[in-house]
């Protein structure tokens, strides 16, 4: 387990560095002038002398490795440079919106969860009953509701009708539900869908049947094999949610004015403030990257057949 | 990247085709149904309600709401499918090349494949409409480089598994070239799969389509979009709700239809291939 | 379960509870208010500089200044030299005073930072300033220069921060230690994304403000910033009229006495620039035939909800020198397609007029993220095809749209707003400058070289009436060549809750007059 997790952790560094060259590249080759860009969010005009100026100071006159060399050995130190429009460091600002998101992200996740198994094991209790067909369609619509639009009901329904929730900011648990639910909704649903299917599928295997025969009762029968069996398939599309999670906080930050990071980055690729577009791309993926291995983690637990080095594509 | 419940039942795939046929017809054939020109600006009836001329009524321009449905079914539709395309295009010969080849090559592709998929989907989209700017084509392109590295790996897997198959080994022993053997007995084996998979992903890239298009990054006026159109009629939503209220269906019946679909494609799947694969 | 809910009971009525709720101002912002760096520009935002910083004279509506920390001036009979006295018994919020060298520490920082306000004319053309008394300041210009003072009323860079509170040697250009100003407001508090907090100034030298405390939340999105209106995150919206969607604006409106709303005269002009270097637009029939084509008055009253009037000019009414007695191009349809006809545009059979062989064509750029641009786009493009002409419509990221306004790679683009006091003397200068819109819009015109003379000797003009000769014959030579298509006159918009009084336009557009703002008398007294 433990040189699992350390493995997974030493190819994290590496992935890392790949991702930040791909960053870079793509940036470089992109077709914008980080340097008119520079000018335009300082509101300066961008004369020839102005630009050249701008050049210099962004080090854009020197060579792709050069400059490349120079941002990594200065991220490295957690130096990300300043950003464009707000002339603040961007590391910085951008760790002190990345709680609100994970914050968000994480509530989603909560609540998917915490909804999703009693869903899931209340319509498996009754297969075929209209709690398993009702649960079903939820499910089959929670994956197929933009995400974006069902904040928008909601903020309509509870705030502006009935006004019982904040339409915007964040501070009190009143103020998580609506986004919270609005991102949580996907994984909720494919979650209940799986805990259903895994417990009718495990509720027919052979380890279930001689438990049963052993004479265990109903209840422990479901809660030590098939609930647990049933879980594994819920906790890798957990993993697999993370990423969908993350990316549903930063659609839905802009309809409830949520201090995250997702208004922060949306903002910079508007103005396409480069040095907060790089940063917030790979502080998300370390992110990403730390969730994923908490998630296989959690699997090698629950399921101790995984070991280092087989193919888990 | 939804997952495995039971065969979903005959009836209700049989809708799901229906409908997801209807939305290709009318992405493929739109232009010769839209009752109105949906791009027709027409002041003196905007907000009219609906009635025959207008089943859905009109838009803060006066634009026609149902043939601006239609015409998004391409932009949307046309979107996904084009992403699809190249998407399984890379998977095929970047996977294929790499699970036929082997060795060096296998392993350089395969890192690539994973520097793409440690940056989660939508924050590599978002990142490389960053660098490449807004605009239908750009998220076109974002969407692609932030799935590609899925398909190649899926392919890599599916390949790997089909070369250890009796008539693969046979044909190899044989002495038969390597894409030829990939072309005849490899590819056959892959494509269900893949095809599986592309469905499913219809909806997911659809959402993401609209997700981005909302935030503004996306289709640019006066192309219609199902996004666009949500993001358009936010203003007007407390004295016209279901100005919001169609595109988003229009989003979920789409991403609905699909999903059902590619359930249904997948439960018919070999389980060997499909065992442990995401899908 | 059960304590989870009681849990979220507690925070529910937490939210509704916020104490001395009466004495609290709550606004909103698309972002933070900045650093509020008198002497910089973006990230600082501009209403929130002139709540801290003050100007030596401040702009009027009817385009003069009045005495603000300068009581009086004399401007020197060749038009070089300026003496101020200042307004005693003024003191920066940290106590230090307000005089002659307080007033020249700050011009030095704004004078060692040049090349940053290069864009504006008074900041090249300052030789220097001397103290000539403890509260008495000459400024000497290398060159006369008639907006001198309105451009001194600027809410940027021309405003006094406390010397002690400047950074390494005096200077403010790589930053402050504190905010500190003479204004009505101090920056007490900045919560990164979620607000910023004012205290009314104790030592103001003013009327003291009604409010002990003003919230500016941050909220990037108008629709939500309605929303937050509505239920009651926010007292007030005031501002441009993007501020919040015009549909929100008139039901809020609607609903009185729930909220009051009001619209202010026109600030500034939303135009359009046709490019007269680039075909199709070259062709002066066609810009005229652009201009006559566009129905105006139903674009205002549907796409802009009636909220902006109309627009046949380039400047406002109310903007110093602007009313020269032109005559509107006006809408007229049947003209448009004459006017054309009459150039050699003919109509093919799919609509689109040609000539030679080269279709009608132009293309019209403009922000994709601005829902207004958007609108108004879509709506001209309608229009335009009436008469024959095909409008391409290109919407892309600002910077984008800023490129092709510096190199001129547009047919019609969205020009820039500014309104006074930038108007009419700031603007007309820019006119002047290749890297802005206006100049490329112009340099197709036979007569530019002539224009931009014009510019210079209006701008150098001491007597006021040549000034007004010089610039009614540029504005003249501007519509007669049809290089501009006003559509409406910019207005601001403010909603507020009944707890709120003496809500009142300012001047400007960038001036928010939080001041006079007080709380309403039924809430004061409990």
């Amino acid at each position: 387990m433990l040189r699992f997790a350390l493995a997974r952790l030493a190819l994290i560094p590496v992935m890392l560095l790949g991702v930040s060259l791909l960053v870079f590249v793509v940036l470089r080759l992109g077709p914008g002038d980080p340097a008119l860009d520079y000018l335009r969010l300082s509101q300066v005009p961008p004369t020839d002398a102005a630009l050249a100026d701008a050049r210099a100071m962004l080090g854009l006159d020197r060579s792709f490795a050069v400059q490349y060399l120079d941002w990594l050995w200065r991220a490295l130190h957690g130096d990300f440079g300043l950003s464009y429009a707000t002339r603040r460091p961007v590391l910085p600002d951008l760790l002190g919106y990345l709680p609100a998101t994970l914050e968000l992200a994480g509530t989603a996740l909560v609540v998917s969860l915490a909804l999703s198994l009693p869903l899931g094991a209340w319509a498996a209790g009754h297969r075929g009953g209209w709690q398993d067909r009702l649960v079903r369609a939820v499910a089959v619509l929670g994956v197929s509701l933009p995400n974006f639009w069902v904040a928008f009901l909601l903020v309509v329904a509870f705030s502006v009708t009935l006004g019982w929730l904040p339409a915007m900011g964040r501070g009190t648990l009143a103020h998580l539900v609506m986004p919270a639910l609005a991102i949580g909704l996907m994984s909720l649903s494919v979650n209940a869908r799986l805990l259903r299917a895994g417990m009718l599928e495990a509720g027919s295997g052979r380890h279930v049947l001689y438990a049963r025969l052993r004479g265990l009762s109903e209840r422990a029968v479901t809660r030590r094999h098939v609930f647990r069996n049933a879980l594994v398939p819920v906790v890798t599309a957990t993993g697999m949610h993370v990423g969908e999670l993350l990316g549903g906080a930063l659609v839905v930050e802009t309809i409830f004015s949520w201090p995250g990071v997702g208004r922060y980055a949306v903002s910079a690729i508007y103005d396409r403030d480069y040095p907060v577009i790089q940063c917030f791309t790979l502080v998300m993926t370390v992110v990403f990257v730390l969730c994923n291995l908490a998630v296989d983690l959690a699997y090698a637990w629950l399921d101790p057949r995984i070991r280092l080095g087989q193919d888990s594509a | 990247m939804t997952t495995a419940g039971l065969p979903a039942r005959s009836g209700s795939v049989a809708a799901a085709g229906a409908l997801a046929a209807g939305f290709v017809l009318l992405a493929l054939a739109g232009p010769l149904l839209v009752p109105h020109d949906p791009l027709a600006v027409d002041l003196a009836h905007r907000f009219a309600a609906p009635d025959l001329a207008h089943p859905l009524g009109t838009d803060h321009l006066g634009r026609d709401i149902l043939s601006r449905l239609i015409a998004g079914a391409r932009t949307t539709l046309g979107a996904v499918l084009v992403v699809l395309a190249v998407v399984v295009a890379l998977g095929l010969s970047v996977g294929g090349l790499a699970g036929m080849v082997g060795g060096r090559v296998d392993a350089v592709l395969m890192r690539l494949c994973d520097v793409f998929l440690t940056v989660p989907t939508f924050v590599l989209a978002l990142f490389m409409i960053g660098a490449l700017g807004t605009g239908l084509v750009n998220v076109v392109a974002a969407i692609v480089l932030s799935h590609w590295a899925w398909y190649a790996r899926i392919v890599r897997g599916l390949v790997l598994e089909l070369k250890t198959r009796d008539y693969v080994l046979a044909a190899r022993i044989a002495g038969a070239p390597r894409l030829a053997i990939f072309a005849e007995h490899v590819l056959p084996g892959v494509v269900p799969p893949l095809a599986a998979l592309a469905t499913l992903d219809i909806g997911h890239m659809a959402l993401h389509v609209a997700g981005l298009s909302f935030l503004g990054l996306g289709v640019q006026p006066p192309t219609p979009e199902w996004g666009v159109m949500i993001n358009d009629a936010r203003p007007f939503f407390w004295t016209r709700p279901l100005l919001v209220v169609w595109p988003g269906l229009a989003i979920a019946l789409a991403v609905l239809a699909f999903n059902r679909l590619g359930d249904a494609l997948r439960d018919r799947l070999d389980p060997a291939l499909v065992a442990g694969r995401g899908l | 379960m059960s304590k989870l809910a009681s849990l979220a009971v507690a925070a529910l009525l937490a939210c509704t509870v916020a104490p001395a709720k009466a004495q609290q101002l709550t606004y909103s912002w698309p972002t933070n208010v900045g650093p509020l760096n008198p002497h910089l520009y973006a990230p600082n935002q501009m209403f929130a500089q002139a709540s801290v910083y003050e100007p030596l004279v401040r702009y009027r509506v009817d385009g003069t200044v009045e005495p603000w920390l300068a009581t009086a001036w004399t401007i020197s009979q060749d038009g070089r030299t300026y003496d101020f006295t200042l307004r005693a018994g003024v003191t920066f919020s940290d106590g230090a005073p307000f005089d002659a060298a307080a007033v020249k520490a700050n011009f030095d920082a704004i004078l060692a930072n040049r090349a940053r306000h290069d864009w504006l004319d008074l900041a090249r053309q300052i030789d220097r300033v001397a103290v000539t008394g403890p509260l008495a300041v000459r400024l000497v210009l290398k060159a006369p220069h008639a907006p001198t003072l309105r451009e001194l009323s600027l809410p940027r860079p021309f405003r006094f921060v406390s010397p002690a509170a400047m950074g390494e040697g005096g200077t403010t250009a790589a930053g402050l230690r504190a905010p500190i100003g003479t204004g009505p407001w101090r920056l007490v508090e900045t919560q990164l994304g979620v607000s910023d907090t004012f205290a009314a100034n104790p030592t103001y030298w003013g009327g003291k403000p009604g409010f002990a405390r003003l919230v500016v939340k941050v909220i990037p999105d108008p629709n939500t910033r309605a929303i937050a209106l509505q239920t009651g995150e926010i007292d007030l919206v005031y501002g441009a009229a993007g501020q919040i969607p015009s549909e929100a604006f008139l039901r809020l409106r609607g609903q009185a006495p729930a909220f009051s709303a009001a619209v202010s005269e026109p600030l500034a002009t939303r135009v359009l620039a046709l490019n007269s270097a680039r075909f199709p637009t070259d062709d002066p029939a066609v810009r005229r035939a652009i201009n006559r084509a566009i129905d105006k008055d139903t674009l205002v009253r549907t796409v802009l909800d009636g909220i902006e009037p109309r627009a046949d000019f380039l400047f406002a009414p109310g903007v110093p020198d602007a009313d020269v007695g032109l005559a509107p191009h006006g809408f007229d349809r049947a003209a448009a397609d004459a006017l054309l006809d009459g150039a050699g545009w003919v109509r093919g059979p799919d609509g689109v007029r040609a000539k030679g062989g080269r279709a009608l064509g132009v293309e019209l750029d403009f922000v994709g993220t601005n829902a207004q641009q958007k609108a108004i786009a879509e709506v001209i493009q309608a229009d335009l095809a009436r008469i024959g002409i095909a409008v391409r419509l290109v919407g892309e990221e600002e910077s984008a749209i800023l490129a092709r306004q510096k190199d001129g790679r547009f047919g019609l683009i969205f020009g820039e707003i500014w309104g006074p006091p930038y108007d009419p003397a700031s603007f007309l200068s820019a006119m002047r400058a290749p890297s802005h819109a206006d100049y490329q819009a112009q340099r197709g015109l036979p007569d530019k070289p002539q224009i931009d003379a014009t510019i210079t000797a209006a701008l150098a003009a001491t007597d006021p009436a040549e000034r007004r000769r010089l610039t009614a014959t540029i504005l003249t030579a501007l519509h007669e060549a049809a290089v501009y298509l006003p559509i409406s006159y910019a207005v601001a918009i403010e909603v507020h809750r009944p707890t709120v009084a003496g809500v009142g336009f300012g001047a400007t557009l960038n001036e928010i007059p939080f001041a006079a703002m007080r709380p309403a008398s039924t809430r004061a007294a409990r």
